[in-house]
């Protein structure tokens, strides 16, 4: 009862969010992205927010080096009512791998949060999670830390929702080793503002 | 600080000219659901079979009370304000069908949502909707307790916050409620 009394806002599938783009309905610069079928306006970008997206896709680039690459606010595909535009994430092979779709399983994504903190934490943390998304960071503008999300959990008698089962918080003294690239060291503080 | 206040997460709205301009497009499936609520894209309540037979008999009802000049529509389309287009159960519009040939009906003398699960919804987000633009009989015809709810008198959320006391509370305007706009940073329902 309590649920259904929710209204319940339509949601669109990844083949009718392409046909509004298309058809120019949508712009391709438009602030939105598709989560759990959602048309979600996405966090505004301040400069803050902005410089830490810059910090984060440098520091993973030479992290990472050579057979991945970086995209930065760029969309991923995460399953047919979900393309989110995260704000850093790593990928194997070449940008020209993907000409015809969308990378699907980065091997890191990072969202950097003020604002959109409970966003980030929540929905998007659950997203990631049944996507099976191995590393999941959340660079906190609000408190200047990385929360390390990993081990992807499903729903079960200790959550509701798909989460991460280890999360993990570290201060700008961390330094912190990415799951895909084991012999690499990132200062947090390096990725903060 | 402002940056932050400034910011919820918040699905893209819809203007009633987008709205229609979707509907032209053939971006939805044909008989779905929907509805334009305040710029939300709301999925109707399901039909069930006690909703529907109610349905019938209000418009029934309603058109001998009212008689010739009028017309009670049902579940059509109502042009209410520039982002909303809600389908309410039942409105009762003067004049006849062939009068809406080129633009929806927009201030319906009555209008009633049968409610069985829409309940909470129809008393609250589209009460406060129909307040808002000033329709002066609302019903709620409630299914769950067998009883008609008769909202009358719109009026801004500041004068109705203390409600005579055994009087049905006025839904206020623009409880965007809170709850409903963090719930979007949940997985809710999925």
């Amino acid at each position: 009862m309590t649920q259904a009394e929710r209204p319940v806002l339509r949601r669109w599938s990844r083949h009718e969010y392409a046909r509004l783009i298309d058809r120019g309905f949508l712009d391709e610069d438009d602030p939105i992205e598709l989560l759990d079928g959602l048309l979600l306006v996405k966090e505004p970008q301040r400069s803050p927010r902005r410089t830490a997206v810059l910090l984060v896709a440098k520091a993973l680039e030479r992290a990472f080096g050579e057979g991945w690459f970086v995209q930065t606010q760029s969309p991923i595909i995460l399953d047919d009512r979900s393309e989110p535009e995260p704000d850093v994430c790593v990928v194997r092979g070449s940008p020209r791998d993907y000409v015809d779709a969308h990378p699907t399983r980065p091997a890191l994504v990072v969202e950097v949060a003020q604002s959109g903190l409970r966003l980030a934490r929540g929905r998007k943390a659950a997203a990631y999670a049944r996507a099976r998304i191995a590393d999941y960071w959340i660079v906190s503008l609000v408190d200047r830390v990385l929360e390390v999300h990993r081990e992807p959990a499903r729903p079960g008698p200790a959550r509701r929702h798909w989460g991460y089962a280890a999360i993990e918080t570290l201060g700008a003294d961390a330094t912190i080793t990415p799951l895909s690239a084991p012999s690499a060291g990132i200062r947090v503080a390096d990725l903060l503002p | 600080m402002c940056a932050m206040a400034s910011y919820e997460t918040k699905t893209r709205r819809f203007s009633r000219a987008e709205y229609e301009r979707l509907i032209d497009l053939g971006v939805f499936q044909p008989g779905e659901p929907i509805e334009l609520i305040g710029g939300e894209l709301m999925v109707a309540e399901p039909q069930g079979v006690a909703h529907y037979t109610a349905i019938v008999k209000t418009a029934r009802a309603l058109e001998a009370a009212f008689g010739p000049g009028w017309h009670a529509r049902t579940q059509g389309p109502i042009g209410l304000d520039d982002d909303s287009e809600p389908e309410p159960d039942v409105a009762v519009v003067p004049g006849g069908p062939e009068d809406y040939s080129r633009a929806h009906p927009s201030r319906p003398v009555l209008t009633v949502e049968a409610a069985e699960s829409s309940l909470g919804v129809d008393r609250e987000r589209k009460g406060s909707l129909y307040a808002r633009a000033g329709l002066e009989d609302y019903w709620v015809l409630n299914l769950v307790d067998r009883v008609l709810e008769v909202y009358r008198e719109p009026a801004p959320a500041a004068r109705c916050s203390t409600p005579p006391p055994g009087s049905p509370r006025w839904p206020r305007p623009d409880r965007a409620s809170p709850s409903r706009v963090s719930s979007l940073d949940w997985h809710d329902a999925s």
